[in-house]
């Protein structure tokens, strides 16, 4: 049975208001809906806060689901949506914008960089947003190309240049890293 | 580095389990276990877009029933043979696409922008081979009273829509209103091409076309109007956080 067939039968099952399925779907998606927004280069805190708007939000509108859909493309459309508008109201986009801009040299630890495998934000945060949620929605959600199109109301072909334009960026990068790694382990 | 060690790369990141508090789980279910009960999932989407079909039509033939049937008496067969049915098809996909809109994750076969695009470039098209007469009397005046007429008949047509769809969810508001003004505007032209029988060529394809980009920027700019004062409400209604 395919993964997501369980949390379509739980989310039937939300809508028709069993609270343990309720429960258990809140179990199961919170860690990578949590996992989002971190990657998203938000704090801790504000994740939390975002997690818990993001199933007020999903509670109040749980009747758009319908039964037979790919279920994480709704999940993660509405997390989406919850984050731009945090960030609208907030009105912090700008300075958030400026705050990317300036990671790359600052936050992007490679692998084997300090002898440690990198966590995936750190990996992911020299991205610009739209490839870093795709890449997100891929590895680490399991989404396919055509459910991470539908949750960010966008074509496949899109996201297909999204995550190609990612991986150059990642293999610029990891390629960097293991140039200055050969350098520096040569005799001196 | 090829793909596929970026793969495994990104997958051993990805492996360590990521933790969320169980005291935040725990006051996520908490929040919603008082308003936990039963809900009816949404209609179908083609139920839906029948609906807003529906809603097109019964506007513009109400529309031209009180202005009179001039333009269409006046129309040849084979004007009306294409005219009308392309209207019907662009109605119909601008209906599927606003339905897509109000719910979240669905596929979406069009972008917005595209979607006006399309349905603008698709009437200049028709407009220009049906009609060849080039001259031009009042082009300014009889224009804007055609533009006027077919936005005006947008407004019921957007309104009555959004009543059918009040119980969906826009991710992307602003898109939303785009393709409902879309929508709307696309029913507008049907009732000027049931009304006017000014079959002058530059003033079809200009006012009359104009009322498709005219409603569809005014629906984007209403949702965004709308989801601005909506959020300067919540902004200011914000409890303080804790001390």
């Amino acid at each position: 049975m395919h993964p997501d067939s369980n949390l379509e039968i739980l989310m039937t099952r939300y809508q028709e208001g069993d609270f343990v399925a309720a429960t258990v779907l809140v179990g199961r998606l919170s860690p990578q809906l949590h996992r989002f927004f971190v990657g998203q280069v938000v704090s801790r805190g504000d994740a939390d806060d975002l997690l818990q708007e993001t199933w007020l939000r999903i509670h109040k509108v749980r009747h758009t689901y319908r039964a037979g859909e790919p279920v994480l493309p709704w999940f993660y459309a509405i997390a989406r949506h919850v984050r731009v508008d945090h960030y609208r109201r907030a009105g912090r986009t700008t300075a958030r914008e400026q705050r990317l801009e300036e990671m790359p040299e600052v936050a992007a630890a490679m692998p084997g960089e300090s002898g440690r495998t990198a966590n995936l934000e750190e990996l992911l945060a020299p991205l610009p947003e739209s490839q870093r949620e795709v890449i997100q929605m891929l590895k680490v959600a399991g989404m396919s190309l055509e459910e991470v199109a539908r949750a960010t109301s966008s074509s496949v072909g899109s996201v297909k240049q999204k995550a190609h334009r990612a991986y150059e960026k990642l293999r610029e990068r990891m390629g960097g890293m293991e140039l200055r790694k050969g350098s520096s382990g040569g005799p001196s | 580095m090829r793909d596929r060690e970026i793969d495994e790369v990104l997958e051993k990141a990805a492996q360590p389990p990521h933790e969320v508090a169980p005291a935040l789980l725990e006051r996520v279910v908490g929040s919603i276990k008082s308003s936990m009960q039963p809900v009816r999932p949404l209609l179908p989407t083609w139920v839906l877009a029948g609906g807003l079909v529906l809603i097109g039509s019964a506007v513009a033939l109400a529309g031209a029933a009180r202005a009179g049937f001039y333009g269409i008496e006046k129309l040849s067969v084979l004007e009306r043979a294409f005219i009308f049915p392309t209207l019907g098809i662009l109605i119909w996909v601008a209906a599927a696409e606003f339905v897509s809109e109000m719910i979240p994750g669905s596929r979406r076969r069009m972008g917005p922008v595209a979607l006006l695009t399309l349905g603008s470039l698709v009437l200049l098209g028709v407009f220009a081979v049906l009609f060849r007469a080039y001259p031009t009397d009042h082009f300014v005046s009889a224009g804007i009273k055609c533009l006027v007429t077919g936005v005006l008949h947008a407004i019921p047509v957007a309104l009555l829509s959004w009543l059918l769809l009040r119980r969906g969810f826009a991710v992307n508001p602003v898109a939303a209103g785009l393709v409902g003004g879309t929508l709307a505007g696309l029913a507008g032209v049907t009732v000027l091409e049931l009304h006017c029988a000014n079959f002058q060529a530059l003033h079809v394809l200009l006012w009359h076309t104009a009322v498709v980009p005219v409603s569809g920027v005014a629906g984007a700019l209403v949702a965004w109007a709308l989801r601005f004062w909506a959020g300067a409400g919540a902004h200011t209604s914000r409890p303080p956080n804790n001390p």
